[in-house]
């Protein structure tokens, strides 16, 4: 009986849309193929972008790896690149029907800066050059082409679409890195360089009332800032915000200024900084994800957002659901391991 | 290049070097702890705005203004006041430029009949096209209205700024006297009335300003600019000598006002000894002997609202309000109040505005602080001005006013679309202009 499943897609702003999935069809391709608006980005099982939650059925799991977590999977997420239906099945989505219409494109932009901003960090802005546009939304991020080497890394912005057709990227140096290269030795203004994007499922949910916890590890800082300003100006109330940011030692710290002007902005805007060595001053001794604090977790609908490496995420996951978050409303931006590609998220 | 592929050029716009040097006040660290707010050309928006005055918009009457670039359709019917969109949803027609309402709880678009509710904005039918799938589907956005003493106020929102998120007007008024007489105490006036308060009434004037509002509202409160003023007929009529100017001698010359619930603002301490007058400049011979003026108090809350108490007599407050209609435009409202509990009380305060503060006060005085904001408008136009300033000492006003308001926004106002003045030289604007019709505030309303 090879007519096929059907699957459902139940988009977060409550748009469903049904789908045949044939027995030989990752759910992913079937979705796409019936143009639906899904999210993805490696189509190999490592990205995570096409997650979504099983609500009702049954699926199988193609070749291939998956990265997700046993406890991920036993809670129902899957990532669709790599399932295929054993039966009609429902899945829900944790974006909007309209999200995945932010499609990737490729752009040119000119260097109009590079500053080493700490002892490994480096800022890069970027401005898209004439007739060149890109879209994206906060959390979002864009693969970069090294210029001259041809490799490609992908860095969030620390900027909002607003910006635009400015870009600004906080990179991290990593020794011998090709990217770090280049930055330290040969950027420089009005060089060109290759962008591509927005990708990513991780980006700002609009419009939600409830208090928001922002967890970043180094790096990790620049979707943290663009959700920061996306928040500020967003119309109506806004909601209550606390940055949990951390470093390995005050050396490696930056942005610190950045943080200050947007707490002056933001009336609501709490900011905590961490040291996991050396702490003096204002700074916590410890990780960004211990400085989060029971009563941080107040209400039960708070939603947050984390991006650093991976012991991070998995550290902030766990905190976080302890104190009472709904998982559902945790989203995060792991870096990919930097022997691969270097490159955050 | 290969052949057929367009060259990757930069975008061609000029950008500030960004090189504020240190010795003015401004540099760029500053400037950046104000970024809102330059961003701010078009206006705060979700703020209360006065609109009107009551006396402008009689029952059945249909008026259009535009606040921070959105167009307003306003309509009273039995009394009561209704604001929508200005901007018919079909072909962006502004409905008060020739006022059509065939039921108490409608108004529709004159030119093909678009009908929509007066309560929620909804197009509730199309005159020769009652069963269009198009109705019941969109509609206009509306906008809360209170009136107080005298005056229309409208809460100028986003689209999507939620209603259950609207404050009471009073969070965006100046602050109350005598309940904050003890913070702020003024030992040389009695406490300064209030819009709010009972059997207040207003008497006013607002017109039009042609510059950027902001530039408007910081000369309001600007501590630095006695010397525009020193020969102004009221100076003379009253026998003030002024001072040269007026220095802070204290940190804390400014007091900024950050509770829950209520106006945010700034309160300057005049009149006390963190404000020292200047009598003297010897290099250029300049001495002033016996000062003699009035007694005054300038404070500013957001939107952009002043209130300069014991002003221009006791028992008398002047607000201002410097409401932005588009980038380089602005209504200038200027509004007295006083509390007259009784009809004669308000006739003596009614002659007194015809014979004193009208032509002496809102007229003489303030004409003056209107052609000294013009004379700066270029400086600011093309937004360089805001990068190029050297700001000194007595700066420290705007400069505070420009770092609370960055803060305290609900948000700051887009770039139209599709509204007179978001393109400042079409040639309909040319030709009313030549014709004698400057840019306003008002809709032209359609004669026949
Ligand atoms: S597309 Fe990357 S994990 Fe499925
Ligand atoms: S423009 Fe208003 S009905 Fe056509
Ligand atoms: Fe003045």
């Amino acid at each position: 009986m090879d007519d096929g499943a059907q699957v459902l897609f139940a988009f977060a702003d409550g748009v469903e849309r049904s789908v045949t999935v044939k027995s030989n069809e990752t759910i992913l391709d079937a979705g796409l193929a019936a143009d639906l608006p899904l999210l993805f980005q490696c189509k190999s099982g490592s990205c995570s972008s096409c997650i979504a939650k099983l609500i009702e059925g049954e699926t199988r799991q193609a070749a291939g790896h998956t990265t997700l977590l046993r406890s991920e999977y036993e809670a129902g997420l899957r990532l669709l690149c790599q399932c295929e239906a054993v039966g009609n099945c429902r899945l829900e989505l944790g974006y909007d029907s309209e999200a995945g219409s932010v499609r990737a494109t490729k752009a040119k932009a000119f260097v109009d800066e590079v500053e080493k901003i700490a002892s490994n960090v480096v800022r890069l802005r970027l401005e898209l050059a004439a007739d060149n546009w890109v879209d994206f939304r906060s959390g979002q991020f864009f693969q970069l082409t090294v210029p001259g080497v041809g490799a490609i890394r992908s860095y969030s912005p620390a900027t909002t679409p607003r910006e635009l057709p400015m870009l600004e990227f906080l990179i991290r140096l990593l020794p011998g890195g090709v990217m770090s290269q280049w930055l330290t030795d040969q950027a420089t203004p009005d060089d060109i360089i290759d962008i591509e994007g927005a990708f990513g499922a991780f980006f700002l949910r609009e419009k939600v009332r409830a208090p928001h916890i922002l967890i970043a590890g180094g790096t990790g800082l620049a979707p943290m800032l663009s959700i920061v300003d996306e928040l500020r100006a967003q119309s109506g109330r806004k909601p209550p915000v606390l940055l949990s940011f951390g470093c390995t030692d005050p050396d490696a710290l930056f942005g610190l200024d950045a943080i200050k002007l947007r707490q002056q902005w933001m009336p609501g805007l709490t900011a905590r900084i961490s040291v996991d060595n050396g702490a003096t001053g204002d700074l916590l001794s410890g990780n960004p994800v211990d400085a989060v604090l029971a009563e941080d977790v107040s209400d039960p609908n708070t939603v947050a957002y984390l991006c650093g490496p991976s012991r991070m995420i998995d550290a902030a996951f766990a905190r976080l659901e302890a104190l009472g978050v709904n998982p559902d409303n945790i989203f995060a931006e792991q870096f990919v391991s930097s022997s691969e590609t270097g490159s955050n998220p | 290049m290969s052949d057929g592929e367009t060259s990757i050029v930069r975008r061609r716009e000029v950008r500030g070097t960004g090189d504020a040097q240190a010795a003015r006040v401004n540099d760029s660290g500053l400037q950046s702890q104000y970024q809102p707010y330059k961003d701010a050309a078009w206006g705060f928006i979700n703020h209360w705005y006065p609109a009107l005055f009551s006396e402008e918009l009689p029952d059945d009457a249909v008026e259009g203004i535009q606040i921070c670039g959105i167009p307003i359709v306003l309509r009273r019917v039995d009394g009561k006041i209704f604001a929508l969109k200005d901007q018919c949803v079909h072909r962006g027609v502004r409905l008060s430029a020739k006022p059509t309402c065939f039921t108490k709880d409608s108004i529709s678009c004159w030119y093909h009949g678009f009908t929509f509710d007066l309560n929620d904005g909804k197009l509730s039918t199309i005159v020769a096209n009652p069963d269009d799938p198009l109705i019941g589907t969109t509609g206009l956005t509306t906008y809360p209205v209170e009136e107080v003493a005298g005056m229309i106020f409208v809460f100028v929102r986003e689209d999507d700024y939620p209603l259950d998120d609207v404050p009471p007007v009073s969070e965006d008024l100046p602050f109350r006297f005598p309940e904050n007489s003890e913070r702020f105490p003024h030992p040389l006036w009695p406490a300064a009335p209030s819009v709010l308060d009972e059997h207040a009434v207003t008497k006013g004037m607002h017109r039009t300003g042609f510059g950027d509002w902001r530039i408007a509202c910081e000369n309001g409160f600007d501590n630095a600019h006695i010397l525009v003023h020193k020969d102004n007929s009221i100076v003379n009529a009253l026998n003030w000598t002024l001072p040269l100017g007026i220095l802070p001698t204290a940190e804390d010359c400014i007091e900024v006002i950050e509770d829950d619930d209520a106006p945010k603002g700034m309160m300057q301490w005049l009149f006390t000894d963190k404000w020292a007058p200047v009598l003297e400049n010897e290099k250029l011979g300049l001495k002033v002997e016996g000062v003699n003026g009035r007694f005054y108090r300038t404070s500013v809350v957001l939107p952009g609202v002043l209130m300069v108490e014991n002003w221009p007599e006791e028992h008398v407050v002047q607000y201002e309000w410097y409401v932005p209609i588009t980038n380089d435009t602005h209504e200038y409202w200027e509004v007295l109040v006083k509390i007259c509990p009784t009809e004669e009380d308000r006739k003596a305060y009614d002659y007194r505005y015809k014979t004193f503060y009208k032509p002496l006060a809102l007229n003489g005085f303030n004409d003056c602080d209107i052609y000294a904001r013009e004379a700066m408008q270029d400086f600011y136009a093309d937004g360089s001005g805001w990068d190029d300033e050297q700001l000194v000492s007595t700066d420290v006003s705007p400069i505070t006013w420009r770092k609370l308001a960055s803060r305290w926004n609900r948000g700051i106002a887009k770039a139209p679309r599709g509204v007179e003045g978001k393109i400042p030289t079409t040639s309909l604007r040319m030709r009313r202009t030549a014709e004698g019709v400057p840019p306003g505030y008002k809709v032209q309303k359609i004669e026949e």
